[in-house]
């Protein structure tokens, strides 16, 4: 396989790889980083394209890992508080950022969500694949993913519906 | 539309049950521009995700430059620069080129390799010379 190949290939879903990065990191740069090293790292496997089913999804499953990965060595790197325990804090924490436009808001929340969580939203309601596809990329069964999926959404309404309430008072 | 459809629609969404299709609907529904007025809520999160949809890399991509090309060809050139240099080695009637047709000359080279011989030994045996010395000046001192 050569570079033009390969190049049209990636270009169908590398954008996608972007964004599921981004979804995960914290900046921009950081997702435009691994979004070049996931398309490294496929082009040094592309003698191996043959043996997947799907590259696209191949590619995502990959791009998920090594995010997580990125994410774990920060973690031990510095210590941060995880609030994950706390059941309400997304809406008190947005509140307080005060970001202006409803579409950033809603970003922040996703952000507050579960890593899982933030990529299940991603790959569904944002990029439009089907549960079946979803669980392959992130390694899971489609029931946890269904479940997951209304998971992410419930916490994202309810958030909606205390706002909207907030702002009525 | 229809908001009761809309509703439903989104019951079954928050349950996680609606298809792809029944999803691009509502997407297609919020990101328009008549939404009721009691659903407004749900503009943001629609409009999020369309707009999320939208962000593209602006790095361009960097592969390393294909060597492995130029390698193949330098491999295939060095190996049949290999076996040319084995082939030439090897051939039995070549090996024994240094023979002198004219006697004379033969002569004179052999005289010549004889005498390089003889001057380099001269040399090392004039260097003995000077191990006789050790001998004289201990017998000043040693008296037997």
């Amino acid at each position: 396989m050569n570079q033009k190949t390969f190049i049209k290939i990636t270009d169908a879903f590398k954008d996608k790889l972007y964004r599921l990065a981004k979804r995960l990191l914290i900046s921009d740069d950081e997702a435009q980083d691994a979004t070049q090293e996931i398309l490294l790292r496929l082009w040094t496997k592309r003698s191996q394209f043959d043996k997947y089913r799907s590259i696209e999804a191949f590619a995502m499953t990959m791009t998920k890992n090594y995010c997580y990965d990125l994410l774990k060595a920060k973690k031990s790197n510095n210590l941060k508080i995880v609030h994950n325990n706390y059941e309400d804090h997304s809406s008190n924490t947005v509140r307080q950022t005060e970001v202006a436009s409803d579409v950033e808001w809603v970003f922040a929340l996703m952000k507050e969500l579960p890593a899982q969580q933030q990529l299940i939203l991603q790959l569904r309601d944002v990029e439009q694949y089907n549960n079946a596809e979803i669980a392959e990329m992130l390694e899971m069964n489609e029931v946890a993913v269904r479940v997951a999926l209304s998971r992410a959404r419930k916490t994202i309404r309810e958030a909606l519906i205390k706002k909207q309430n907030y702002g009525l008072q | 539309m229809d908001s009761n459809r809309i509703e439903q629609l989104l019951e079954t969404y928050f349950e996680g049950e609606t298809t792809l299709e029944q999803e691009q609907e509502l997407r297609q529904y919020f990101t328009g521009s008549t939404v009721a007025s009691h659903l407004e809520a749900y503009v943001g999160m629609f409009s999020a995700f369309a707009k999320a949809q939208q962000e593209t890399v602006t790095k361009p991509m960097e592969l390393p430059a294909t060597t492995s090309n130029y390698r193949w060809i330098a491999g295939i050139a060095a190996a049949v620069l290999l076996t040319v240099g084995i082939v030439s080695q090897y051939n039995p009637e070549e090996r024994y080129s240094g023979t002198y047709q004219d006697q004379e000359v033969a002569v004179l080279k052999t005289k010549q390799a004889l005498g390089m011989m003889t001057k380099m030994i001269q040399q090392s045996t004039a260097q003995l010379g000077t191990v006789k010395e050790f001998e004289n000046t201990t017998n000043q001192f040693i008296k037997q």
